[in-house]
């Protein structure tokens, strides 16, 4: 044996345990599932081949489906921009020098760790009961408290706060791209005469692009997945009249709670498509308005 | 070079090993269950020798909450020593988890030995073949001198009993007598009636007292048909039990009625609530709850208050009414011991120190013996459910069919139809419709 292929087993036997899980794991399950989305099948008896039925039950004679996709869909693009936006402002607000920033930090990064767990998904809806913070604030300043659980429109927004709290990871990667911006642009546009919305404008927002990008197409794909706040938060039932019956939610009733499993399976594959879709359209669209310093400022 | 592959065999033996560690618990169980099979052809070549010397492993499960845990563990422990051949595994889950558990192992024929099940899941398992029929056990290995026909009819589904009645529940008004009066109401009659109902409701609406928290809908409204002599589900499964759709209409006006007084809390008020000690009535700012006996206990327990039972308005409540088996005990199909299973089942529900564990929390026994017994030991609130099951003993008709496979789909799609009525996105006569398209094409299925 030379050493090269010595080499070789070495590394075959390091990634030797993530193949293993990676096949029978992912791989395997994928692969099933994709065949399980063209039958009919409720785990006691063997599939059935129903061939495209599936989808087009979900498309012509299930109004609860396309309900789920269209909340979903307010979902991500209400949810995202808005916690993109307010991870940025953190970003900034932590950017500017201060002696605590690494304390700040980390409490402000500390939502997202804790954040799509089921703890805090529990405190949640302790903070917008009809005794919750936020409703006794909302009385202290003069608003009826609302019923947020009650209402569809109002458990749906509850969900997107939920989300935009958990701003922390993108904060951290905007602080990284924010701290990467040579200062030296913007001393020689205040030399200029640049006010601070012509600095963000002109230098953030172009430097911080490719940053803005990656972090667009991430948390979108993690919105799409969102379970665990609309599961906890409902008591897993989607309501108030399927107000927070997200795609994952209503892909998991119908999977385990009804048993069909075929049609959860083809549903899964229909969110991977517009996954796919989606975030092909952000990055043609990237063309447009991501600046990549390395090519010149193209 | 050899001493070096050897070394790598090893490694990447023991990463294997580290990366199916998860498998691990599923592989040992099927050992197991390849073991119980010798042991259970054995035990049928040589006839009753079940409870013989051979050594036995059976698996149960059931779902519940930390108390009943722990009495059927305590249970088990009695049965290990009175029978020291027998090693019983226990697995137990909440509700939930139970059932999403349930039906993997279903699918990979891993079913436990004993399973406890459900009313709306019995006819789909059993269907499905996952469920062994108890009737050759019942006389044999478990004794049923003292338990009713009608008791032990109830996990029939076709021609087989494919549960074990493990305890009765029935349907009842369970309301406090000082919010009662409050509202200006002497008392609820045991004859009374829909009409009476909504009078009472709305004396206690004027005074701004809730009358009750809503009427579960699958529930209610399948009581409700009864006394009208029809069924939520056809008696086979395949479709409605009802051909009347004013009879929904009907159901849903009254509710929707009893929701514009104020006598029942609005849908948007009790989806608010955080948890079963906000509600009203359990904080004693309403009359009562419609419920299962099983939760009066519960009710007195976590409101602290004093509450009287009575039973669903009538008329013809005797049609209406009926006794619920709260769970059974199913031995599954792929199970290699089924008498040793069939012998635990027996002594789970007619021993009397075993049940002095269980206290009625699996429903009002089904032996008569162990309910005689136990009269001496439980609590006032439980002994008014024995009171009151007696009752029902006498006023009530047979259940009838088990639910159809698809029970739990209609649960939620009538629920949900009710929800939305209740604040008024959709009028009872369009939910009647949508309801009954819905309905036969999931059960047509």
């Amino acid at each position: 044996m030379n050493t090269h292929m010595k080499q070789n087993l070495w590394g075959y036997a390091f990634i030797g345990p993530f193949v293993i899980g990676f096949l029978a794991f992912t791989i395997i399950p994928i692969i099933s599932s994709l065949y399980f989305s063209f039958t009919s099948y409720d785990l006691f008896n063997p599939p059935r081949w129903i061939g495209l039925e599936n989808f087009e039950k979900m498309f012509t004679s299930d109004p609860r489906y396309l309900h789920s996709l269209r909340i979903t869909f307010i979902y991500v693009f209400v949810g995202v921009p808005l916690r993109l936006g307010f991870a940025l402002l953190v970003a900034m607000l932590l950017n500017t020098a201060s002696r605590a920033v690494g304390l700040y930090r980390t409490m402000y990064y500390l939502p997202s760790l804790i954040g799509g767990s089921v703890a805090v998904a529990i405190m949640w809806r302790n903070i917008f009961g009809d005794e919750g913070i936020v409703n006794l604030a909302l009385l202290s300043m003069g608003i009826d408290p609302i019923r947020w659980f009650g209402d569809p429109t109002a458990a749906l927004w509850m969900l997107i706060f939920l989300s935009v709290w958990q701003f922390g990871s993108s904060m951290l990667i905007f602080l990284a791209g924010l701290k990467s911006i040579p200062q030296s642009y913007y001393e020689a546009a205040s030399v200029d005469g640049a006010s601070f919305f012509q600095k963000f404008f002109n230098i953030t927002i172009p430097m911080l692009s490719p940053v803005i990008l990656f972090n667009a197409i991430m948390q979108t794909i993690a919105a799409f997945m969102t379970f665990v706040p609309a599961f906890i938060i409902s008591k897993g039932t989607g309501g108030p009249l399927d107000g927070t019956l997200l795609y994952s939610l209503y892909l998991f009733k119908q999977g385990f709670e009804f048993f069909h499993m075929g049609y959860a399976s083809a549903m899964a594959w229909v969110m991977l498509i517009i996954i796919a879709i989606l975030t092909s359209l952000i990055f043609l669209s990237s063309k447009y308005w991501v600046h990549y310093e390395s090519e010149g400022g193209k | 070079m050899k001493k070096l592959s050897l070394l790598l065999l090893g490694m990447v033996l023991i990463l294997f090993l580290a990366a199916c560690g998860g498998d691990e618990t599923s592989s040992e169980e099927t050992d197991e269950s390849g073991n119980n099979e010798t042991e259970g052809t054995e035990s049928e070549d040589s006839g009753e020798e079940a409870s013989g010397d051979e050594e036995v492993t059976l698996r149960i499960a059931w779902w519940g909450s930390q108390p009943r845990h722990d009495y059927t563990l305590e249970v088990i422990e009695m049965y290990e020593e009175q029978n020291p051949n027998v090693t019983i595994e226990p697995e137990y889950a909440s509700w939930d988890d139970y059932w999403q558990k349930l039906a993997p192992q279903a699918a990979a024929n891993e079913l436990p030995d004993i399973i406890a099940m459900d009313l709306s899941y019995l006819s789909q398992y059993s269907q499905n073949n996952q469920l062994a029929d108890l009737t050759p056990f019942l006389g044999e290995q478990i004794d049923v001198s003292n338990i009713s026909d009608n008791a032990v009819s109830g996990g029939e589904v076709g021609d087989g009993i494919y549960g074990f009645n493990l305890g009765v529940n029935a349907l009842g008004f369970h309301y406090n007598p000082e919010v009662l009066a409050e509202a200006g109401i002497d008392e609820i009659p045991e004859d009374w009636t829909w009409e009476d109902y909504q009078e009472m409701s709305k004396q206690a609406a004027e005074q701004d007292i809730y009358f009750d928290n809503a009427l579960k809908a699958d529930v209610f409204f399948n009581y409700y048909l009864r006394t009208q002599g029809k069924r939520l589900y056809a008696e086979d499964g395949s479709g409605l039990g009802y051909e009347d759709d004013q009879l929904f209409v009907d159901f849903f006006t009254m509710v929707q009625e009893q929701v514009e007084m104020g006598a029942t809390p609005t849908p948007d008020f009790l989806a608010q609530l955080a948890g079963p000690e906000d509600d009203p009535v359990v904080k004693g700012e309403g009359v009562g709850i419609f419920q299962w006996s099983n939760q009066f206990v519960g009710l007195e327990d976590i409101s602290g208050l004093d509450f009287k039972m009575a039973p669903t308005p009538g008329p013809n409540v005797s049609d209406g009414l009926f006794l619920k088996p709260s769970m059974f005990f199913s031995v599954s199909e792929n199970s290699a011991a089924k008498e040793a299973a069939a012998e635990f089942i027996s002594y789970f529900v007619n021993d009397i120190e075993a049940n002095k564990l269980i206290l009625g929390d699996r429903g009002v026994p089904v032996s008569s013996e162990v309910l005689s017994a136990l009269k001496e030991e439980v609590s006032d609130s439980q002994a008014a459910v024995f009171e009151y099951i007696e009752w029902v003993e006498d006023n009530s008709s047979p259940m009838g069919a088990a639910d159809p496979a698809g029970a739990g789909e209609i649960i939620e799609l009538i629920d949900g139809l009710s929800e939305q009525i209740s604040y008024g996105e959709i009028t009872p006569e369009d939910a009647a419709t949508n309801f009954r398209t819905q309905a036969e094409s999931i059960l047509g299925n």
